[in-house]
């Protein structure tokens, strides 16, 4: 008899990670539990050694030496871990690709309040008519500078998480203040 | 800055016999990845490592691998090749997928949470939560007008598309109609052309604002593109030169007696037809209908052989 072969608890935890991540990815705008709060299991789901890693938050940042990947300047990082943004100084060195290899684009990553501050309305792929968000706890400005760095296909993915919620917002969706 | 001390122990991980789902972890790690990207930019090739599975190169490696990175116990997986679940591609691909997974199978489209396919999309509507994972030959659009894929590259970058609409232009001319039968280019979301694997013109409007997600990947040519939900899909066409289906919406299936989808052809000694269901788990769930056994219908994209608003 063959038995049938179980995940390890990594596994499980990896795998279900990244699929809310990559749900939450093409559905930007809908919230989307992870399995667990924090962002300690999207490291482990996406990071390893093939990576350069920004982290400004320095209790994560055994996690991320853990993984191997290569500590970089935000502006050499394809991962980007801001923990709870602050302020804007310096995002603008954000990697955001180029036109030939979109995908230099960083993928980020911040703490947000999900629920309360401004209401934005987000259309765009993933988004059937509109989709009206607050998303609460970034800088008055995020918005603008989101938008002139974003040229698209250039630019960058943002993960906000709260606690154990996640929203994605992929470069593609366009963010209306209201 | 407190750092874990670290021995043997804390950097390897427990025996196993095989890595759950056959990939490590690292390739999985680099699909999601990448997977992110294709979500987030729909349309555009982004290129992965591809690593190897036992299977040869363009029998669905690409597929193959996303589903591997995917898949859990839970997720019921069904596998289909040019639309029939028992064709030696699919079976083997399910075979596979389950025996390193533990997932359970189905044919059925409406029971299914992921869903590879070979040049077919099923003809029942997948929902929100089900994923479609199309197996990709050839993932650059532009090939038969510029085989430099440097160039290639350059004009998506661009989004230099003309010469798509002059070879388009030139079938015209020549033949009279389009003569792309399948892999129909496809602009996706206003940006990016992109080739939708070889499914017939039948299938392509369906990706257009869908509620499912479709994940597109190459593995010989180690390219992986995406089509999230609610996407634009539209095929490059003339404004006076519609897009034109396959004319299959008179035609009844001879075994089940369903009318108003995509069919396989199969000629006769007679030099006639007859005509298949080519989604042969939605043709069985007709013949067990007619049979009077208990089944369930999804809604179907065509109805009456006519795209359905």
């Amino acid at each position: 008899m063959r038995t049938a072969p179980t995940p390890s608890r990594e596994e499980t935890r990896a795998n279900a990670t990244f699929e809310a991540l990559i749900w939450s990815m093409s559905r930007p705008g809908r919230l989307r539990d992870l399995p667990e709060r924090g962002e300690a299991q999207i490291i482990e789901a996406l990071i390893d050694r093939e990576c350069h890693v920004f982290c400004a938050d320095p209790l994560l940042m055994p996690k991320v030496l853990e993984t191997g990947a290569r500590i970089a300047a935000l502006a050499g990082a394809d991962h980007v871990f801001l923990g709870a943004l602050t302020d804007l100084d310096g995002l603008k060195s954000l990697s955001t690709g180029s036109d030939l290899y979109p995908d230099g684009g960083a993928s980020v990553v911040i703490r947000a309040r999900l629920g309360e501050g401004p209401r934005l309305r987000l259309t765009g792929p993933g988004i059937e008519t509109e989709e009206c968000v607050h998303i609460g706890g970034v800088p008055d400005g995020f918005w603008s500078l989101r938008r002139d760095l974003i040229q698209y296909p250039i630019g960058f993915d943002v993960f906000f998480i709260d606690g154990a919620q996640v929203l994605g917002l992929p470069r593609s969706t366009k963010v209306e203040m209201l | 800055m407190s750092v874990t001390p670290q021995s043997l122990k804390t950097l390897s991980r427990a025996w196993e016999p095989m890595s759950y789902g056959f990939l490590d972890a690292s390739a999985k790690r680099e699909i999601r990845r990448k997977m992110i990207k294709a979500v987030a930019v729909p349309g555009c090739q982004m290129p992965y490592a591809s690593r190897e599975v036992p299977m040869a190169r363009g029998w669905g490696t690409g597929g193959l691998q996303v589903s591997l990175t995917l898949i859990h116990p839970n997720m019921r997986i069904k596998v289909i090749d040019q639309g029939a679940d028992d064709s030696v591609n699919a079976a083997s691909i399910r075979h596979f997928l389950a025996r390193v997974s533990g997932a359970p199978t189905t044919l059925d489209t409406l029971q299914a949470d992921l869903i590879q396919s070979r040049h077919r999309i099923p003809e029942e509507k997948l929902n929100e939560a089900q994923i479609l994972v199309l197996q990709v030959p050839n993932p650059e659009p532009l090939r038969p007008v510029q085989p430099n894929m440097s160039i290639a590259r350059q004009m998506h970058a661009d989004a230099d598309y003309g010469r798509m609409w002059l070879q388009l232009y030139e079938q015209i001319v020549r033949s009279g109609r389009v003569m792309q039968g399948a892999s129909y280019p496809s602009m996706v979301n206003g940006r990016h052309v992109m080739t939708p694997s070889p499914i017939p013109r039948w299938d392509v409007p369906k990706l257009n604002m869908a509620q499912h997600l479709t994940i597109l990947s190459a593995g010989r040519e180690k390219r992986i593109f995406a089509v999230p939900p609610y996407t634009r899909v539209e095929p490059l066409v003339f404004d006076d030169v519609p897009y034109k289906v396959e004319e299959h919406h008179d035609l009844t299936c001879s075994r089940s007696g369903a009318k108003g989808f995509f069919m396989n052809e199969i000629p006769q000694e007679d030099g006639s037809s007859a005509y298949e269901l080519s989604d042969s788990g939605f043709g069985v769930k007709h013949i067990q209908q007619s049979t009077g056994d208990a089944v369930t219908f999804g809604k179907t994209w065509y109805e009456n052989g006519e795209m359905a608003e």
